[in-house]
């Protein structure tokens, strides 16, 4: 594992189906993981990549802070709370695509990741690779439990920050003919969905 | 599921009831007991070499039996740390024969700001000096010993790193160690020795040691006052029935106002007194909660250093209170140093596995014994 990998770790798989994981990490990690964001796992035993869109990050409950949130908490708690107590954060992914030695498909991985897997986030060159096709649009609008429509904006808004300012338009408008293929038939989601891909 | 419930409902109703029969019958003597203490209370000294020579009543201090003492201030700025410690037996019917200690830590420091340091260090016993001493296997009492040990050292580190400022040291439970009878003299005194070298430490680096007990039972108090209505005569009261006999001391104190503590006792237990010297283990009931609220009890005791300074005495009632408020009536580092001690039924498992597969990768090959396989496929749910 490289510093950069270690960098991008987001936390390790809790439970996985070819269709989606979830993730399990804690909230010491730099960066909370946001919606929305590419992420990548390794299936085992193949070894290929598997990709991934977070859609949905929710804190645990815990009874020891269920305890204290009525107390007038002193400073050296919260910071205990947030920096040292190991507060899982649950991070729920939709599997997209998978790819090996540089090659992507947008379709389900055949494989899914094993539990205690790591999960990094993917870099920008790897969001980019994976979005210059659209093919996995449709795994996204036709996701049972997820917010389909509100997942693809964030993520089709990621993939843009992904690329060069001068080029970000371009990839939204390209991005915005794709939905209307897709949507042709649904023209009120199809609005709704352009209108976020806006925001 | 093969408990069956159904066939506990009626012991279960007449458990509840019978529970609040004696609730009444406990309150009627908790009122003779407070009337006692009062009647007793400047009788300390005629009644500790009666209470020095047994083992079932307090010894009294220079402190009246009834005595009050209100919650003093603290320094704004002081650290805590708390030690807890958790094992896993060795099992032979495991993959091999090990066994684990983990102690978990937290040091706190109050009016820092900062967030506090929080340490888990797990210990692996497998060797054969590890694993048996003096030919007796170490699982049971010689485990909880090295564990006990192992937290009351990391007390001791933290003590001489923040020393010259004091650190309060808390430990979960009594600061008596526990040294089962069966063991050989010499063997005992040497656990005895090794405890009271981390005490030592702690006294040298300028710490303050307290064994915090959460709903403590003892009923040495209520011994005491046994002993007291027979005029201190120690071999009449073994031979009278005591009314109090099964009358916890925290019930009589649970009348102390808010945040303060009851007087000193000496421990009459036998390992303090026959083996602490300077660390002669005292005692006192403290009421941690919060004006108006339902009273919570707690036994704190100290070696004679620390209660025979009033400063540090002081420092380690309020530190408590202080801890225990953070939460209600528990100490936050206390509760925190055993969540990391912990060792979950999944971590068991965790390590389980890793051994297996360490004891496979070095060719040795090793599997549960039958007993402790089907088990695992009876018990595991789906």
């Amino acid at each position: 594992m490289s510093m950069n990998d270690r960098d991008l770790q987001v936390g390790r798989v809790l439970r996985a189906s070819t269709r989606g994981f979830a993730i399990g990490c804690a909230v010491m990690q730099p960066e909370i993981p946001s919606f929305g964001a590419f992420v990548r796992a390794e299936a085992q035993p193949s070894g290929e990549a598997i990709y991934g869109l977070i859609y949905d990050v929710s804190v645990e409950d815990d009874p020891f802070v269920r305890q204290l949130i009525g107390a007038d908490m002193p400073e050296e708690v919260v910071r205990d709370n947030r920096e040292t107590r190991q507060i899982p954060i649950e991070v729920s992914v939709l599997a997209v695509g998978c790819g090996r030695d540089g090659g992507i498909r947008h379709c389900l991985p055949a494989q899914p990741p094993v539990t205690l897997d790591w999960l990094y986030q993917c870099e920008e060159a790897e969001v980019r690779a994976f979005t210059e096709r659209f093919d996995y649009f449709r795994l996204v609008l036709e996701a049972r439990d997820v917010p389909t429509d509100e997942l693809l904006a964030a993520s089709l808004r990621a993939a843009a920050e992904a690329r060069p300012a001068g080029e970000r338009e371009r990839f939204l408008v390209e991005a915005g003919r794709e939905l209307v293929r897709l949507l042709a038939g649904d023209p009120t989601r199809l609005e709704g969905l352009l209108r976020r891909l806006r925001a | 599921m093969t408990l069956e419930l159904s066939q506990l409902t009626q012991q279960v109703e007449t458990m509840g009831k019978a529970a609040a029969e004696r609730q009444d019958a406990y309150a009627d003597l908790v009122r003779l007991a407070r009337q006692w203490l009062a009647s007793y209370a400047d009788q300390g000294e005629k009644l500790r070499d009666g209470a020095r020579s047994g083992r079932e009543a307090a010894i009294p201090t220079a402190e009246p039996l009834d005595g009050v003492f209100p919650l003093p201030e603290i320094p704004e700025k002081l650290t805590v740390a708390a030690a807890d410690g958790s094992q896993i037996q060795p099992d032979r019917h495991g993959a091999a024969l090990y066994y684990m200690i983990n102690i978990g830590s937290m040091v706190y420091r109050h009016g820092s700001g900062e967030a506090p340091e929080a340490r888990s260090e797990a210990t692996l016993g497998y060797t054969e000096d590890d694993l048996y001493e003096n030919g007796s296997p170490v699982s049971g009492n010689l485990l909880d010993i090295r564990r006990d040990l192992g937290e009351l050292r990391r007390l001791a580190d933290v003590c001489e790193e923040e020393a010259p400022s004091p650190t309060v040291a808390l430990v979960d439970g009594s600061i008596v160690l526990w040294v089962l009878r069966d063991r050989p003299p010499g063997a005992r005194k040497e656990k005895v020795e090794a405890y009271l070298e981390q005490l030592d430490r702690i006294r040298r680096a300028g710490g303050i040691v307290g064994g915090f007990i959460s709903r403590p039972g003892y009923n040495e108090v209520t011994g005491l006052l046994h002993l007291a209505s027979l005029d201190g005569d120690r071999k009449k009261a073994e031979k009278e029935p005591n009314p109090f006999q099964h009358l916890p001391d925290r019930a009589v104190f649970a009348n102390l106002p808010s945040g303060a503590r009851s007087a000193l006792f000496v421990s009459p237990k036998e390992t303090s007194q026959r083996d602490y010297g300077q660390h002669e283990v005292h005692f006192f009931y403290l009421n941690l909660v919060q004006e108006g609220e339902q009273p919570v009890i707690a036994r704190v005791e100290a070696p004679a250093w620390v209660v025979e300074d009033p400063a540090k005495l002081d420092i380690l009632h309020g530190a408590i209170v202080a801890q225990a408020r953070i939460m209600g009536d528990y100490p936050y580092a206390l509760a925190r140093a055993d969540e990391l001690a912990y060792i979950s039924s999944q971590e068991r498992a965790a390590l389980e596995e890793m051994v297996s597969t360490a004891l496979m990768r070095a060719g040795v090959r090793s599997t549960p014994s039958p007993k402790a396989y089907y088990k695992r496929l009876t018990r595991r749910g789906f």
